[in-house]
């Protein structure tokens, strides 16, 4: 996967391509609007993420560029603005999703492969990570053949972390997905609640799947897969 | 001079399009006055005019009526009337009449003397023809006289008839009436002098207070916002506008003052992540560590910047939500649905506390609310009744329908707020217990972003607390809101 990443900010498109590189994109980066619009016209990219305030020629110009110029490619933006206007600006000039700063990373690469992946395939009934299979439509999970008692939000966790197994899912992100809040207090709700899906789960085998990134979220992966 | 105060009284005068309220007032009461002055003066003139001509009328018929008398007496002796007549013309100064008597074929059996040489005698006899009254004629010597015609019969024995032509000098009538007129025209131009300036005095005393007002305005700035306008000894009208003014003024100094207190503490509490990740990147890059080490300080560090984007993200939210404007997207929502579901996502952690945590919702109550935002105020709410409680303790939601309002509680029986803490704790930044670490009691903006989305929905919060015992938060939302 081919990714233009359109960002002033030397350090911002630093860490953007290293992180993008390490998660296995090949990523090209354009330090203003011009670079970039240069840059699309040469290589097929298969997303572009673009910052909005650009030295010169800004985003919003970049993006109407590339949407007049009949160009499909996906486009994600970053802005330090994120007043209402300026999201539905964003989204009808043609961007694909809006992200504010400062932002997670691991956030960021989530709704990169969400665009991604879109249309989204049909979802299999079974999920399966490492010996941990979850049966989507029983609602039931089982790990090495044995089954797991889940009261229905753990599981909607569960399931949570294992279709998007192996990424960094960030406490927002799980409290909204789960329990469809949209605000993430002070309190350790999810935390709680991973360590008791973790007591289930993990605790009475010896692989640990769940695994803590300390200052962003949780993943769940295979261990062995790394 | 005059048009310089003007402008002093009305910086803007000569701007088009704004005229000085000092020089309306002024045109309007010289206008009016000049008006009251020209009426009185005419009226009076008309009146001392009217007056003249009565009395003068008055003598000439009382004067005929001598006349007729006098020749009925004498029986049409027309010697008696001559010297009747000689004698008045010569001792009357101040009015002079004329009479003329002529016999029926027309003979003049007596005259004034002089009458023929001031008056026109044709004319007399031509204007009496179809004039049954008093008349007003010219003389060839330029003064005007009002005459009389009159048939008079000598002796009842007699047929024929006399006719007596009488005049009256007016003169001295237009002489009094021609002083009165110089009167009117000196009391006029006086008026016309007078007027304006004392327009004007008005003027300017009664925009006094108004420049003196903009004046106090016009040297408050961000620094002297506790200067005050003296509105005592005003009259009504401006120290209405005065006292509005300081009510302003008031506003603006304790909006300027929390503005300048937010700002101290926003430095303040930015100052200690950013010195945390400054110091622990600079103690780590002293010397060579290990990967482990290395780790450690860099999720320390991202663990900072998380908790400094969240400073910031409640505090755009803060600010933004101050702007004017509607800044909700409200949906019909059930909000028992909602508290049951604020239940469902603390229940977990409040389990692990020992603390039962219950929703009870009586009839359904449903209300337009922001969902998003409602929830947020409500989750921060439980987030702080959790943070009071131990082991033991409970937490209760419950929504209700209240008159026309909507009364959302949140209960604990937690270790609750002390009296002097309780009134500031919708306060930013106020933590309630300082020695309450940032770790657990996050920076302080929760229960002030509470307070910032029920006032975006038009409603009210009030706390309530006993220490020992527990605290009760209650929103009340306007039902419609």
């Amino acid at each position: 996967m081919k990714l233009l990443i359109i960002e002033d900010e030397a350090k911002t498109a630093s860490f953007l391509k290293r992180g993008f590189s390490e998660a296995g994109f090949v990523v090209s980066v354009a330090l203003d609007g011009a670079d970039g619009m240069r840059q699309i016209q040469t290589g097929g990219f298969d997303l572009i993420v673009l910052d909005i305030m650009l030295p010169g020629m800004d985003g919003w110009h970049v993006l109407t560029w590339l949407r007049g110029a009949g160009l499909q490619t996906p486009v994600l933006i970053l802005t330090a603005r994120d007043e209402v206007p300026d999201r539905v600006k964003g989204l009808e000039l043609g961007a694909d999703d809006y992200l504010v700063k400062p932002f997670a990373f691991s956030e960021l690469l989530a709704r990169v492969r969400t665009i991604l992946r879109r249309p989204p395939v049909r979802e299999a009934s079974t999920l399966r990570v490492a010996d941990l299979e979850l049966d989507m439509e029983g609602h039931r999970a089982t790990r090495a053949g044995q089954r797991l008692d889940l009261t229905g939000r753990e599981f909607t966790l569960l399931s949570l972390l294992v279709r998007r197994a192996g990424e960094v899912l960030t406490r927002t992100l799980i409290a909204q997905a789960v329990w469809d809040m949209n605000f993430h207090g002070d309190t350790n709700v999810v935390d709680v609640n991973v360590r008791r899906l973790r007591s289930k789960v993990d605790d009475p085998f010896p692989r640990k799947l769940l695994r803590t990134v300390r200052g962003v979220g949780y993943v769940l992966e295979n261990p062995e897969r790394n | 001079m005059f048009w310089r105060t003007l402008r002093e009284i009305s910086p803007r005068a000569g701007r088009p399009g704004r005229a000085s309220l000092a020089l309306l007032l002024t045109a309007w009461y010289t206008l009016a006055s000049f008006l009251v002055v020209t009426a009185a003066t005419g009226l009076l003139y008309l009146g001392l005019a009217n007056n003249l001509r009565k009395i003068s009328e008055q003598s000439l018929l009382d004067e005929l009526d001598v006349c007729r008398a006098l020749v009925r007496e004498r029986g049409g002796d027309s010697q008696a009337l001559h010297e009747e007549v000689e004698i008045d013309s010569a001792v009357r100064r101040y009015q002079k009449f004329y009479i003329r008597v002529l016999d029926a074929s027309g003979a003049a059996l007596s005259t004034t003397p002089g009458m023929d040489r001031d008056l026109s005698l044709s004319r007399l006899a031509q204007a009496a023809e179809g004039q049954p009254g008093i008349f007003w004629i010219d003389s060839p010597g330029g003064a005007p006289y009002r005459a009389i015609v009159a048939r008079l019969t000598p002796d009842s024995t007699r047929r024929d008839t006399w006719t007596l032509q009488m005049a009256v000098d007016l003169t001295q009538e237009q002489v009094v009436l021609g002083r009165q007129r110089v009167w009117v025209w000196a009391v006029l131009a006086a008026a016309l002098i007078f007027c304006p300036g004392v327009g004007f005095a008005i003027a300017r005393r009664g925009t006094r207070p108004l420049r003196e007002v903009a004046e106090t305005a016009r040297h408050i700035s961000s620094s002297t916002l506790n200067e005050r306008i003296r509105a005592e000894g005003y009259p009504v009208e401006v120290a209405v506008l005065g006292e509005a003014f300081n009510a302003m003024l008031e506003r603006l100094e304790e909006s300027f003052a929390r503005l300048s207190r937010f700002s101290a503490d926003i430095a303040h509490e930015l100052r200690t992540p950013v010195n945390n990740i400054r110091g622990e990147a600079e103690v780590a890059l002293a010397r060579t560590r290990t990967p482990e080490e290395y780790g450690e300080v860099l999720a320390s560090c991202l663990e900072e910047s998380v908790r400094l984007s969240e400073l910031i993200e409640s505090l755009l939210f803060l600010a933004r939500s101050e702007s004017p404007g509607d800044h909700l997207k409200r949906t019909r929502e059930d909000l028992g649905r909602l508290l049951t579901d604020l239940r469902d996502y603390y229940e977990a952690t409040a389990t692990e506390m020992g603390v039962t945590l219950t929703a009870s919702v009586g009839d359904s109550v449903w209300g337009d609310v922001d969902r998003a935002l409602l929830q947020r105020a409500l989750g921060n709410l439980v987030s702080n009744a959790l943070a009071h409680c131990s082991a033991g303790d409970g937490i209760r939601l419950n929504a209700r329908r209240q008159g026309g309002q909507i009364c959302i509680e949140v209960r604990d029986t937690g270790s609750g707020i002390s009296a002097e803490a309780l009134p500031r704790v919708f306060d930013r930044f106020y933590r309630a217990d300082p020695a309450r670490s940032r770790n657990s009691g996050g920076a302080g903006l929760g229960l002030a972003i509470v307070r910032q989305i029920v006032y975006l929905h038009g409603g009210d919060v009030q706390i309530s607390s006993e220490r020992g015992s527990g605290t009760t938060v209650s929103v009340v939302l306007p039902q419609s809101a």
